[in-house]
């Protein structure tokens, strides 16, 4: 109590940024202690804090002041303090881009990421494949794959997430990992699902059968996660597009009825993705256009802000290929033009520019 | 109406920041290399969001091609920021998240200065919301665990014996000398 209140005492003195005057070379400096056995973990932490602040700031660090920090970095492996551990999985994600030999630390992170604490272990995997490379990748597959299927969620989805990235620099590794990613989009946890059916899409997006057969599996299944529907809703979109330009037209109704019953979704992200995917569909007919109008002008009246403008933005389009089913919709529109965030009421100006009649210029 | 949705993609978020009451950045983060390549270019756009937003507390608004949705409390902003084709209600999940977090981490007191004196937590909770573009979690409370807050209220289910005596006795110190 008594810290807190000299902390607004300090404040209301004006002493402001407690960081605001820290030097690059000084703080690299202050990096010695690092070398000090035992480790100081609040002092280093602090240390710490500060050397990722300039980096956040925008501050540049050449080669050799990087690695040198890096190697700085290093030693305190032998503290067990949490948020020391935890700020030095960032400085190292930080700096894996800057510094030289990064995978010097492959043997402690592999260590943390199979280790008891949960705490460490998904960070250490998500630190553990910013300084991982092609050549390495062998070496901890093993571990990847136990850890996409583990039991606690974090470490699972940082595994997904992580193995996301690899693609970039490994295409081809984690079309490997898919059995594992498979058993994960079963999982109960909201996010891991979605990282998952992430992971699985980016595999199978090549070949239009296999995406078709996950979207048809999924679709049965009902997942848990707003997030995983939402990007289901985008894939099947995806297919609805490429089976009308292809001429196809044997799903079409099953995977548009999906898209249609997630507008009945209790989530409202569900809802919104559902009707921007419905509108934006080529094809779509009146008919099938309406429900989807009808819950964008629900939105239209809501207390949210971005509710607002999500709804309106989308009517915004759909009023340039069918102005008659946005008609529908004009009074609720013309109750936005006042709207008190700007960006709303222009789109809702615009809006009505196309759709309106003469009968609305007067009010 | 071709290419008005996003290819089906983990990458979400394209930054996030929290700014002070003058449009300083306190901590920002870009994950798209092609949205302001360089600390000066991010700068620029923070000071423009800023201008466009401090005023009117609106919630969203789009610029420069994103969509940002911002949140404030007394003298501290926090903004998320995506594509202009993003569902913004994802968006939305994500600034509610990192400021709830936040919240929580300063316990309550969302001000400028305790950020600063819990700037490795509020560090560490960024990361926990958002891995390069995609959205790690998105629910507050689960970030706040994971980033080991060091914390004296833990649960008391979950604390021992000797920590529940522990706080009992520094709560009556604090009655006591009150």
């Amino acid at each position: 109590m008594n810290a807190f209140k000299r902390d607004k005492k300090e404040e209301e003195e004006g002493s402001g940024n407690p960081f605001q005057n820290i030097e690059k070379t000084t703080v690299l400096q202050e990096t010695r202690i690092f070398n000090d056995c035992p480790v100081d973990s609040r002092k280093c932490t602090h240390i710490l804090t500060k050397i990722l602040y300039l980096l956040n700031q925008g501050e540049q660090l050449g080669t050799t002041e990087a690695t040198e920090t890096f190697f700085a970095i290093t030693k305190l492996f032998q503290s067990q303090d949490v948020i020391l551990r935890r700020m030095m999985y960032l400085g190292i994600k930080e700096l894996s881009t800057i510094a030289e030999d990064v995978i010097i630390v492959t043997s402690s992170l592999t260590k943390d990421m199979t280790g008891k604490e949960d705490l460490y272990r998904a960070a250490a995997i998500r630190a553990l494949c910013s300084i991982t490379d092609v050549s390495m990748l062998q070496a901890i597959e093993r571990y990847m794959k136990q850890a996409i299927v583990d039991r606690n969620s974090g470490v699972s989805s940082a595994a997904l997430v992580s193995s996301l990235h690899l693609t970039k620099i490994a295409g081809d590794v984690v079309k490997r990992w898919v059995n594992e990613a498979q058993e994960a989009v079963n999982s109960d946890s909201v996010m891991v699902q979605y990282h998952a059916l992430g992971v699985l899409y980016h595999i199978r997006k090549s070949d239009r059968l296999a995406v078709n057969k996950l979207v048809a599996k999924l679709t049965r299944m009902s997942l848990k996660s707003p997030y995983a529907v939402c990007m289901l809703i985008r894939i099947a979109y995806k297919l609805l597009e490429e089976e009308d330009s292809s001429g196809g037209a044997s799903s079409y109704s099953t995977l548009f009825d999906f898209i249609e019953s997630c507008l009945r979704h209790k989530s409202e992200m569900v809802i919104y993705e559902a009707a921007h995917a419905i509108v934006n569909l080529r094809r779509t007919t009146s008919v099938e256009l309406a429900p989807a109008v009808s819950v964008l002008q629900l939105f239209c009246s809501s207390p949210k802000p971005t509710l607002r403008f999500a709804a309106v933005r989308t009517l915004n389009k759909v009023a340039m290929s069918h102005p008659a089913a946005v008609t529908a919709c004009n009074l609720d529109l013309e109750n936005l033009i006042t709207d008190s965030n700007r960006s709303i009421a222009t789109l809702a100006i615009t809006t009505l520019l196309k759709t309106g009649a003469e009968s609305s210029v007067d009010r | 109406m071709e290419g008005l949705l996003l290819e089906p993609t983990l990458y979400t978020v394209k930054g996030m920041a929290i700014l002070d009451n003058d449009g300083n950045r306190i901590l920002a983060k870009y994950y798209d290399k092609n949205v302001f390549a360089t600390a000066k270019e991010q700068k620029t756009f923070e000071k423009n969001l800023f201008n466009k937003t401090h005023r009117a507390n609106a919630e969203i608004i789009m610029l420069d091609g994103l969509t940002c949705v911002y949140r404030s409390n007394v003298d501290l902003f926090f903004y998320v920021m995506g594509s202009s084709h993003e569902n913004e209600l994802i968006l939305m999940s994500v600034l509610n998240c990192l400021y709830d977090a936040v919240s929580q981490i300063l316990r309550k007191n969302v001000e400028k200065r305790v950020v600063f004196d819990n700037l490795d937590i509020v560090m560490l909770a960024m990361d926990e919301i958002c891995d390069g573009g995609i959205i790690m979690e998105a629910d507050s409370s689960a970030v706040v665990q994971r980033v080991a807050l060091r914390t004296d209220d833990i649960p008391l289910g979950e604390q021992t014996v000797a920590q529940v005596l522990q706080s009992a006795k520094e709560q009556l110190k604090w009655s006591l000398l009150k």
